[in-house]
C-alpha cells in the first residue's frame, strides 16, 4: 500500500456511514473537510455508497399512495404548467435557432441589396448585441442553476444546522439560517424593512475565542418586496469556531468592522 | 439515454405528460419509504407531494452526470422525510388524530406490482439483508429508516460503538459487493 493510500484509508473507511448519515459528529466533520478539500476518489466512492444505501428503500414495506394525491398533483402541475408559474430554472441551452436565422437574413440581405447596406449593418449589429446579450443570460443562468443546486442541498440535507436568527428591534421578522459544513450558508427571511439609502445588510461571524472581532461577510440589500435572501458558499469561520452569527446595516458595500448594532443573532450550535 | 433521464428532459420543457410518467413510474417506491420513515399515512402523502412539486418546478435539480435518477430521488425523499421527522417532536406525533396511523395492509399494494424490474431490485436487496446477521441489519435499519447516528445506534441496542460501526460498514461492503454481481 503506498503511502497515499495509507493517508486516505481512514477516509475511505467512514465513506459507507457518511452516506447512510450515520457518522457522529467529530468524524463527519472529519470527512466532510477531506471532501471539501476536493478528494477525487473519494467524491466517487462516496458516489458509489449513495447509491447502494439508496436501494436500502426497497426494504420498505410496499405501499401504494391514494389516488387523491395523484389527482392533487397533477393539477396543481397542469395549472402551473397553464399559467406559467414557478418556472423551471432554465439550464445552459444551445441558441436559440431564430437568432442565427436572424444573422444569416441579415447576411443575405446584405449581398441582395447593397443600396441598404446600411440597414443591413444595423440589423446585424442589433442581432449579435442580441446574442451577446443571450450568451450572458446562459452565463447567469448557469450561475444560477449551481447556485440553487448548492442552495437546495444545504436545505435538505439532515445534517445542516438551523439557526433562528430573532431581531432586536421590534417589528422586524425573524430570520432562519441553515449551515451545512462543507457547502455553506443559506439565510432569508420576509417582509424586512428595506434600509434607507443605499445601506445594506451585512453578515458577520462572530467567533468563540474570546476577545475575537466580528468577521465580515457578504452584504446585500432585501428586495422591494422586503424579501431577504443569502447564500454564503465560503464561510469565513467553521461553525466550531463560530458562536453567533449577526446582521447589521451598513454602509453601501459593507464594512470592516460592524458600525451599527446588530439587528439579528442567531446562536450556533454545531453538531 | 435512460427513460428516466429522457423523462427529465422533457420535463425541463414543463411537459405535463412527462411528469405524469414519471410519477407513475416511481411514486410507489418513494412512499413506500416516506411511509416507512413518517409511519403516517397523511405526513407521508404530504411530504411526497413536496417532494414531486420540487420535481416538477426544478427539475434542474437532478444532475444525470452524477449517476442515475432514482437513487438521487430516493436520496431526496429519505433526506425530506428524516427531516420531517426531526422536526416534529415525539409528543406532537403522539397527539396526531389516531386514525391517520399506517393504513389496512389491503390498502397497499402487493409489492411494486407493474414494475418486473422494482420487484427483482427489491428482492434481491431483501435476500442480501437477509444475509445479515439480525443486529447487523437492524443497525443499518436504524440509521437508514430512523436516521440515528453509529453512537445512538451503540446506545440503543446497548452493544460496543466499534461493533456497531463495524457492522454498517461491513454491512453495506456486502451489500454494494451483492448489488454489484447482479447489475
Amino acid at each position: 500500500m503506498s503511502s497515499s493510500d495509507t493517508t486516505r484509508d481512514p477516509y475511505l473507511a467512514l465513506i459507507e456511514a457518511y452516506a447512510l448519515g450515520a457518522l457522529d459528529t467529530d468524524e463527519r466533520a472529519l470527512l466532510e473537510a477531506h471532501l471539501a478539500a476536493g478528494c477525487a476518489e473519494c467524491a466517487r466512492s462516496l458516489e458509489q455508497a449513495r447509491s447502494v444505501v439508496s436501494q436500502l428503500a426497497y426494504l420498505a414495506p410496499a405501499a401504494q399512495p391514494s389516488r387523491m394525491l395523484r389527482g392533487r398533483l397533477l393539477k396543481t402541475v397542469r395549472d402551473e404548467a397553464r399559467t406559467g408559474n414557478a418556472p423551471t430554472p432554465a439550464p445552459a441551452k444551445a441558441i436559440p435557432l431564430w437568432l442565427w436565422a436572424g444573422v444569416a437574413a441579415a447576411f443575405l440581405l446584405a449581398l441582395y441589396n447593397l443600396h441598404e447596406a446600411q440597414s443591413t449593418h444595423e440589423a446585424i449589429r442589433r442581432a449579435q448585441a442580441a446574442l451577446d446579450e443571450q450568451i450572458q443570460l446562459q452565463k447567469k443562468s448557469a450561475q444560477d442553476l449551481r447556485a440553487a443546486r448548492r442552495e437546495a442541498w444545504i436545505l435538505t440535507d439532515p445534517k445542516s444546522v438551523r439557526i433562528a436568527m430573532p431581531a432586536g428591534k421590534t417589528g422586524f421578522p425573524e430570520l432562519q439560517a441553515t449551515w451545512h459544513a462543507a457547502l455553506g450558508i443559506v439565510i432569508s427571511g420576509e417582509k424586512l424593512p428595506v434600509p434607507g439609502g443605499k445601506r445594506t445588510l451585512q453578515l458577520w461571524f462572530v467567533p468563540k475565542a474570546a476577545g475575537g472581532k466580528p468577521i465580515p461577510s457578504r452584504n446585500v440589500r432585501p428586495e422591494s418586496d422586503g424579501r431577504f435572501h443569502l447564500l454564503v458558499e465560503e464561510p469565513p469561520e467553521r461553525q466550531g469556531d463560530t458562536k453567533l452569527l449577526a446582521i447589521t446595516e451598513e454602509p453601501e458595500g459593507g464594512s470592516e468592522q460592524p458600525t451599527t448594532p446588530p439587528i439579528w443573532v442567531g446562536a450556533v450550535q454545531s453538531r | 439515454m435512460s427513460p428516466d433521464a429522457a423523462l427529465i428532459e422533457r420535463l425541463l420543457e414543463r411537459d405535463v405528460r412527462a411528469f405524469e410518467e414519471l410519477y407513475d413510474r416511481h411514486s410507489r417506491i418513494v412512499y413506500s419509504l416516506v411511509l416507512r420513515i413518517l409511519q403516517q399515512a397523511s405526513t407521508a402523502e404530504e411530504v411526497v407531494q413536496d417532494i414531486f412539486l420540487q420535481l416538477w418546478r426544478n427539475a434542474a435539480l437532478y444532475d444525470g452526470a452524477r449517476g442515475p435518477f432514482l437513487p438521487w430521488l430516493l436520496t431526496l425523499a429519505r433526506n425530506r422525510a428524516l427531516d420531517h421527522l426531526r422536526r416534529k417532536s415525539e409528543r406532537q406525533r403522539r397527539r396526531e388524530d389516531q386514525s391517520d396511523e399506517l393504513p389496512p395492509a389491503s390498502v397497499s399494494a402487493p409489492d411494486f406490482e407493474g414494475n418486473l424490474d422494482l420487484q427483482r431490485r427489491a428482492a434481491r436487496v431483501r435476500e442480501l439483508m437477509s444475509g445479515l446477521k439480525p443486529q447487523q441489519r437492524q443497525a443499518i435499519e436504524l440509521a437508514y429508516f430512523e436516521g440515528l447516528s453509529h453512537s445512538e445506534i451503540a446506545s440503543r441496542l446497548e452493544e460496543p460503538l466499534g461493533t456497531v460501526k463495524s457492522w454498517i460498514r461491513n454491512g453495506l461492503l456486502k451489500l454494494k459487493e451483492g448489488l454489484g454481481a447482479t447489475a
